[in-house]
């Protein structure tokens, strides 16, 4: 879901811009990261909820502050220098990085029983 | 009345060499230039190269560099790194928004050519020498810039290197 959003959101801004970052993120990319990171989400949790009786509020916890850190990534990334508009790129990018925390939050609550 | 004209005529040709001064070759610069900059972190490049480049290896007397590149132009890669470039607290982009140099000699060295001249950047005016070849109308000069000399620095970077290194490559055409 994290994935299909990324594309979206990749597409909607490249035609708001017109500027092409396809060399250093692509649908290829956005789907292998937000599969890894939300892959490693779901380990993180198992093991959370393994360990202690409060593991899914731990988890949500770390998920969201951990994301929040991850906006740091993005805005430091330099970029090749034959790409133009680098100011550009924290705005494509940075929104992203909570499409998995979010994607896990929407979907979180169909997997619990009442 | 031949003698005549060719007496006129030979007047002529030593009047009109009194008057003839050797010029250098003017070259163009190709858009394909690169200005690279590498301080460690950051590193990166200046566009906007343009000005006068006189240049005859045989006449290096009448040869001259009058070039400038627009600060506003510097590309680190990174957005945020830009702007910090050419605000106030480094190159200053509003206040100095050119780097100019202006060669007064150019001489032969043993790996190629020098130019004495004046560096002005961030207000600052330096005499520099610049080492650099020419060869297949391509000028390259790799030499290093200590930007303390400048007054870039603003006192929050003590890991930054205080030389930068400047690698300049310019195509040229007739």
């Amino acid at each position: 879901m994290a994935a299909i959003a990324a594309n979206i959101y990749n597409q909607i801004y490249f035609f708001a811009t017109e500027v092409d970052y396809s060399n250093i993120i692509n649908m290829g990319s956005l789907v292998g990261l937000n599969l890894g990171v939300s892959l490693a989400a779901g380990l993180l949790y198992a093991m959370l909820t393994k360990f202690f009786t409060k593991g899914a509020i731990i988890f949500n916890f770390v998920y969201s502050v951990g994301s929040f850190a991850c906006v740091i990534i993005p805005i430091a990334k330099t970029l090749p220098l034959s790409q133009p508009y680098p100011e550009l790129f924290p705005g494509l990018t940075v929104p992203m990085v909570f499409f998995p925390v979010i994607a896990w939050m929407t979907i979180d609550p169909l997997f619990k029983k009442d | 009345m031949k003698k005549q004209i060719y007496l006129l005529a030979s007047l002529a040709l030593i009047l009109a060499s009194a008057f003839t001064f050797i010029q250098s070759q003017n070259w163009k610069i190709d858009e394909s230039y690169t200005v690279k900059f590498d301080g460690g972190d950051p590193s990166g490049e200046f566009r906007g190269l343009k000005g006068t480049i006189q240049f005859d290896e045989k006449n290096l007397a009448a040869s001259k560099f009058d070039v400038t590149i627009d600060v506003a132009t510097i590309n680190t890669g990174n957005g945020m790194k830009n702007t910090h470039a050419k605000g106030a607290n480094w190159f200053d982009a509003e206040k100095y928004p050119s780097i100019a140099f202006v060669s007064s000699s150019i001489a032969k060295s043993a790996a190629g050519f020098e130019a004495k001249g004046t560096l002005e950047m961030h207000g600052v005016k330096k005499e520099i020498t610049l080492p650099f070849t020419f060869s297949n109308n391509v000028f390259a000069a790799n030499f290093e810039v200590n930007r303390m000399d400048f007054k870039l620095d603003d006192g929050r970077h003590p890991k930054m290197m205080p030389s930068l290194k400047v690698s300049i490559n310019v195509p040229v055409t007739k």
